[in-house]
């Protein structure tokens, strides 16, 4: 069985011949860009690069999905935003001060498309379409409404306007569902499986539950409505408290990271939902051995995963053995 | 049969029932006016807070105000926070009001308040969101240290110069991404090397016990309600490693 009939198999609610292991966020590391030869801060860059390095999830770990973008940039730039290189070493992020202010009325731009990079992920899409496309599944990757607007306005303004002045954010989820459904549906084109929408600003970490369920909630579900394949949602933290309401957005698959009970999840998502989580990306994949990660994957995927994935993007000094072993654990259960 | 003789829970939405009533503050205060400064720092107004805070001003002496109104009300924040009753939001806008009255009794006093001593706050380089910090920031404020705030993505030199230059009790470092804290032991040996053994506690999403002791100087923060207990450690004379085996292991 093919990582993509695998992946595809769990999508359809049947049985695959074993666990698959990919990650739904970003997977590069150092040792993966060496031995592609494809590096940051190209490969966040150019289409050719970033392809190239994504395939590396597949070529060099055994990973059943690839997956694009590295960042969470790429909505917000083409939004007006100033991306921030990150170098060699690190991700693009959104530098300071930002593009707008709470009082500002954000316009959905006709040529979002043609913005910023969104181009080149649009076309390293179709590459791995063609190079990997019948292997693997391909993942699009973008950006939930709440972290989008979280970029264009700064993450302490968007806070404290989500207790004193919820309505004033309205517009800006409005453009920034607009802007991922936008890309989502342009990735889906070029030819990804599979969605999988992060909004890391979403989290009970960062905002009230009672925030998500009346402000993310109602554009989550239109985001999800509006992509015909299947879409997961990645929310980080210990999101507890809203897998009801992460369920209730439509998302065929939740992905958690182990600060989140995978048991609860289990029991208080739909009884169809795909549960992937798995290894702890800092503190056990990037820091442990491949023993410890192994002991750790077992043990989440006990609580009812049905992926076995890292819990959030790979830290890219993260080594390629402890990404090797978690794989390992994944083809030990058979169904 | 049973009679029911209370109807209340027939038909409840449990399911908007996901956080914890909001909550008083607890009295903080026999006084009147000085419950309500603390109130409008629990509640985040910082227009009300003003307005409470001059009023109480026409009464009582700046350093009151301080220290019976706009602290305890931040340290009850810290409370609602430590319960899971308050998020992240609230905190900031407590912490503004906080500030906002503190600025007020400063003005009258016609100088900053006294403070303990100096904590240096940073966001390790790369990272940009600087809301653990945020917190940080806020408790160790309420608890009279004078935080020297370098705000988020801060390049090492910057945090070994303010260091130098502010000589701080301790020095705090937030990373949210792994791909950040690698910036921690880089700061802590630049301190070491200009014989600078300022306990430095460093926090975060990403950020693990294992790796901050793995450095000298480091210290691991779990939670950022630690930040104030850890302080008052320093400045009471404890050296890096005594803080460490306390709080850490």
């Amino acid at each position: 069985m093919t990582g993509k009939e695998r992946v595809m198999k769990v999508f359809n609610h049947q049985k695959p011949d074993h666990m698959p292991c990919f990650s739904v966020n970003g997977t590069p590391t150092y040792e993966q860009m060496e031995k592609v030869g494809a590096y940051w801060p190209e490969a966040h860059e150019r289409a050719e690069d970033m392809a190239k390095l994504a395939m590396a999830a597949f070529t060099v770990l055994g990973f059943d999905a690839v997956r694009v973008p590295f960042c969470q940039t790429f909505e917000a730039e083409a939004l007006g935003c100033k991306v921030k290189s990150g170098g060699k070493e690190n991700i693009p992020g959104i530098d300071h001060p930002p593009a707008y202010k709470l009082e500002d009325e954000p316009v959905f731009p006709d040529d979002f498309l043609q913005r910023g990079r969104i181009p080149q992920l649009i076309e390293a899409v179709r590459i791995l379409k063609r190079e990997v496309g019948d292997q693997v599944a391909v993942i699009g990757g973008i950006i939930g409404p709440f972290t989008i607007a979280g970029a264009m306005l700064d993450a302490v303004p968007i806070l404290k306007a989500s207790f004193k002045e919820p309505d004033k954010l309205l517009p800006f989820l409005d453009v920034a569902e607009k802007a991922g459904t936008a890309l989502g549906k342009a990735l889906i084109d070029a030819g990804a499986d599979l969605i999988c929408v992060e909004d890391m600003q979403a989290s009970p970490d960062l905002i009230a539950p009672r925030t998500y369920r009346d402000l993310e909630l109602e554009y989550q579900r239109r985001q999800v409505q509006a992509l015909d394949v299947p879409v997961i949602l990645h929310i980080c933290g210990n999101v507890d408290k809203i897998v009801e309401y992460m369920t209730a957005t439509g998302a065929e698959a939740l992905s958690l990271e182990p600060k989140s009970d995978v048991d609860a999840a289990r029991r208080n998502a739909a009884a169809t939902t795909i549960i992937i989580g798995g290894v702890d990306a800092a503190t056990t994949l990037f820091m442990k051995t491949p023993e410890v990660v192994k002991e750790a994957a077992r043990e989440q995927i006990e609580m009812g995963l049905d992926v076995l994935a890292p819990g959030c993007a790979i830290a890219p000094g993260t080594p390629t053995d402890n990404l090797l072993a978690m794989v390992e654990v994944s083809q030990e259960y058979t169904s | 049969m049973k009679i029911l003789e209370d109807f209340s829970n027939i038909f409840t939405r449990y399911d908007l029932n996901i956080e914890v009533a909001r909550q008083e503050a607890r009295k903080v205060s026999k006084d009147a006016t000085l419950q309500t400064v603390a109130d409008a720092v629990v509640v985040g107004e910082t227009e009300e807070c003003e307005a409470a805070t001059k009023a109480a001003l026409a009464a009582k002496s700046p350093m009151e105000v301080i220290n019976d109104g706009l602290i305890p009300g931040m340290n009850e924040v810290s409370r609602l926070w430590d319960e899971g009753v308050y998020f992240l939001p609230q905190v900031i806008l407590a912490s503004d009001a906080m500030n906002a009255g503190i600025a007020l009794c400063e003005e009258k006093m016609g100088k900053a308040m006294d403070k303990k001593g100096k904590v240096v706050t940073h966001t390790a380089e790369g990272d940009i969101h600087d809301i653990g910090q945020v917190i940080v920031n806020a408790l160790l404020n309420a608890n009279g240290f004078e935080v020297v705030n370098l705000g988020a993505d801060v390049p090492v030199d910057k945090v070994v110069e303010a260091c130098r230059v502010n000589n701080p009790v301790m020095v705090t470092g937030t990373a949210l991404m792994t791909t950040t804290m690698t910036a921690f032991p880089k700061i802590a040996a630049q301190l070491k090397r200009l014989g600078l053994n300022i306990p430095f506690v460093c926090g975060g999403g990403a950020v693990s016990e294992e790796y901050v002791t793995s450095f000298e100087l480091g210290i691991w923060g779990k939670e950022a309600n630690q930040a104030p207990g850890m302080a008052e450690d320093a400045l009471a004379g404890d050296n890096w490693n005594d803080m460490r085996s306390k709080w850490n292991g």
